[in-house]
């Protein structure tokens, strides 16, 4: 059988919480399991709070799991080095957030750091970043101009994986279509893998490819 | 021969500070403080006393306990973070100790007790002050601009460059007092050191040297002792696998 690209088995994962400033240790994730192949797209689903973000920040280890394994390219992800983990699995969080500086440093910021050698002009413009933008104030944009910058950003590491947290929720019907077309064509261009978190229906369907719900701390397969 | 009429001039202060403070509730505290102070005061003038017949290594061990104390008011404002105990002794000692060499070296005090503890207290206690300042603006810098620090560790940045701002941040605010206070040097206030100096009969432009430099030292020190501190602090707020602590309150 392939190798999977990403894989979780029997991952759990609690977090503490204050309750009447008593910490509480509340499961978010219990025995979860999940396959995702080379280039696949999913589409997690699942009420507020049910742990989504959650999930996304145990596969580019912005937090540990309690238990359980994940594996990238069939390696443990805790024998990869942190930074090198997360320059292969890229992310844009639900809420963007631009570095001081213009759009033209915060995007070349990976580049510079990995030494990447891309083309900032092409990129931002598969990112629907006009040209006169990119030396304007990141800072001063619009929400979902600082989206963009963020998308951008993180594809300027060149990753192999792509974790998007609801890239949209903070836009309107308009724009978020924007962003979704362009997600999508970047994909397809770069050959990502891409998990993807929606809270809306209608954007999974809209997306196509593999839909989970996140209930009880599992994915379950979604139904239509 | 004024020290009979000076403490109970003192004494006489704060009882009466203290009875005018309880107005506001703290007539308690301000008798425990005013009377602790005057017998520190007073402990440390008889420490001076024994130390000048001490050989000099003597007086630095003194610095090096007051390093200490000054550490541990420090550590206590880092919200008692992992390792900084150590940490904050060693920066404020090691800051206070370079900027306090030059005075003996350049022959402006000569190497004896009566001038090596005062000026090292002097540095401590600022190194201190801006010390405190900074390592509780970092961690609340931290804490606010979590989602950014995990936006570049997300880029696969390592921890120091994604707290960067935020230590910047710490002590460029801890310095601000430090730089009005140098600002207004003169203007609004004469400073302790030249104050004792006029008093005890120097010539004015013998004080206000000393002091200046003495100024500039207290504030390199200063500079010195929070970024070392806030530099080696930077990993306690990380695990291992460069996640920021969750645990931060
Ligand atoms: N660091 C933390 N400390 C305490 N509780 C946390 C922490 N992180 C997450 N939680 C809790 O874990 C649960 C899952 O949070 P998570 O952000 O993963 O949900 P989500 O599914 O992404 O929700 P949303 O759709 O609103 O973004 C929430 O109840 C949240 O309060
Ligand atoms: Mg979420």
């Amino acid at each position: 059988m392939e190798q999977a690209h990403i894989e979780l088995k029997n991952v759990s994962k609690s977090v503490l919480r204050k309750v009447n400033n008593v910490k509480v240790r509340t499961q978010i994730l219990s025995s979860l399991d999940l396959k995702v192949q080379q280039g696949e797209l999913i589409t997690i689903m699942g009420a507020s709070g049910s742990g989504k973000s959650t999930l996304l920040r145990l596969i580019n280890r912005l937090s540990e799991i309690d238990s359980g394994i994940i594996l990238l390219n069939g390696r443990d992800i805790r024998d990869h080095n942190p930074m090198e983990l997360r320059k292969k699995i890229g992310m844009v969080f639900q809420l963007p957030v631009v570095f001081r500086g213009s759009v033209r440093e915060n995007i070349a910021f990976g580049m510079k750091l990995w030494k990447n050698d891309i083309d900032l002009d092409a990129l931002a413009d598969d990112a629907a970043i006009p040209k006169n933008l990119l030396d304007a104030d990141a800072g001063q944009l619009s929400i979902g101009e600082k989206q963009r910058v963020c998308i951008a950003r993180a594809l300027a590491n060149q990753p192999e994986v792509l974790l998007l947290d609801e890239p949209t929720s903070s836009l309107d019907y308009k724009a978020a279509g924007k962003i979704e077309m362009l997600l999508l064509d970047l994909r397809t261009k770069k050959n990502l893998t891409v998990l993807w978190v929606t809270h809306e229906r209608e954007q999974a369907e809209r997306i196509g490819g593999r839909r989970l719900i996140l209930m009880e701390g599992r994915l379950e397969e979604g139904h239509v | 021969m004024s020290e009979i009429p000076a403490i109970a001039l003192t004494v006489l202060i704060i009882v009466l500070a203290a009875a005018y403070g309880r107005r506001f509730g703290i007539g308690r505290e301000l008798s425990i403080v005013g009377a602790r102070s005057l017998i520190q005061i007073l402990i440390l003038a008889s420490v001076i006393i024994i130390l000048f017949n001490l050989p000099l290594y003597w007086s630095f061990l003194v610095l090096l306990v007051m390093a200490a104390i000054a550490g541990h008011t420090t550590y206590s404002r880092s919200g008692k973070l992992e390792n900084s105990l150590p940490l904050a002794a060693a920066s404020i000692a090691a800051a206070s100790l370079l900027l306090l060499i030059p005075f003996f070296l350049a022959g402006i005090f000569p190497l004896e007790p009566r001038y090596v503890i005062p000026t090292g207290s002097i540095l401590i206690g600022n190194a201190m002050n801006v010390s405190s300042l900074a390592i509780d603006r970092y961690r609340g810098e931290i804490k606010n601009k979590r989602g950014e620090v995990e936006a570049y560790l997300a880029l696969g940045a390592h921890p120091g460059l994604a707290i960067a701002a935020c230590l910047k941040q710490g002590i460029l605010s801890a310095l601000i007092p430090s730089i009005d206070n140098m600002r207004n040097l003169g203007l609004v206030w004469i400073p302790g050191v030249m104050t004792g100096m006029l008093l005890g009969g120097a010539d004015p432009v013998e004080a206000a040297s000393i002091q200046i430099a003495i100024f500039a030292s207290i504030f390199a020190a200063g500079m010195i002792a929070s970024n070392l501190l806030l530099y080696y602090s930077t990993d306690s707020f990380f695990t291992k696998a460069a996640q920021l602590r969750e645990d931060l309150d």
